[in-house]
């Protein structure tokens, strides 16, 4: 799968765990620039994205990730 | 905590549990406190609020667990079938999730009657603080 439809899946993720549908993210997307993206939801999207993708990320690769981008290459990664 | 673990607990909704709870809610609809009036509504007797079983839960997820950091982030429950004042329900969970990540720890569970009827079930999500 590539990174573009990794993130296209993500950005439904964050649709559905912050309720709504206006949400677009990117590669360079930061909880900064989603409103609702506090530290409740920031368990709730990583709880979904892990489910989804049947995959686990320990505490230090959440920690790490600068943006989504990062975090969905690392995903890619996974899925490999 | 890891998945798969096992967890079970006996609950009653003792005259003090349901008293109780229409104490502090003062959800006095006639189903819950009118056993002519829920029979009306085909049941054999009042029927107990759902939620008195969600606090059962409250009590296993801060009493039960080996841990007391935790909080609930979501649950989710389903009726299947009434119950009554003075029932003995048979509770039972399972880890069927772990995220370490963010500390995260999924359970299912259900709730049994004495007949080994299942009256609940649904999904726990809690989060240990760290």
């Amino acid at each position: 799968m590539e990174v573009n439809e990794i993130i296209s899946q993500v950005n439904t993720i964050f649709k559905d765990v912050l309720d709504n549908d206006e949400v677009v993210i990117s590669a360079d997307s930061t909880a900064n620039d989603v409103d609702e993206w506090d530290s409740l939801t920031h368990i709730q999207l990583i709880v979904a994205i892990e489910k989804h993708f049947k995959i686990r990320f320990s505490s230090g690769e959440i920690q790490g990730f600068k943006n989504v981008g990062e975090m969905c290459a690392a995903i890619k990664n996974k899925l490999g | 905590m890891k998945q798969g673990d096992l967890f079970s607990q006996t609950f009653k909704i003792s005259e003090s549990v349901y008293n109780g709870f229409l104490s502090v809610f003062n959800d006095r609809n006639p189903v819950h406190v009118d056993s002519a009036y829920a029979q009306k509504l085909g049941f054999r007797e009042k029927i107990m609020h759902g939620n008195i079983l969600g606090g059962f839960l409250s009590y296993f997820i801060g009493e039960c667990l080996p841990v007391k950091n935790v909080v609930i982030h979501l649950q989710e429950i389903k009726y299947l079938k009434p119950v009554f004042l003075n029932d003995e329900l048979n509770f039972s969970a399972k880890i069927t999730e772990v995220h370490e990540s963010v500390n995260a720890i999924g359970f299912s569970f259900v709730f049994e009657n004495v007949q080994q009827v299942k009256v609940a079930k649904g999904k726990i999500q809690i989060g240990i603080i760290t």
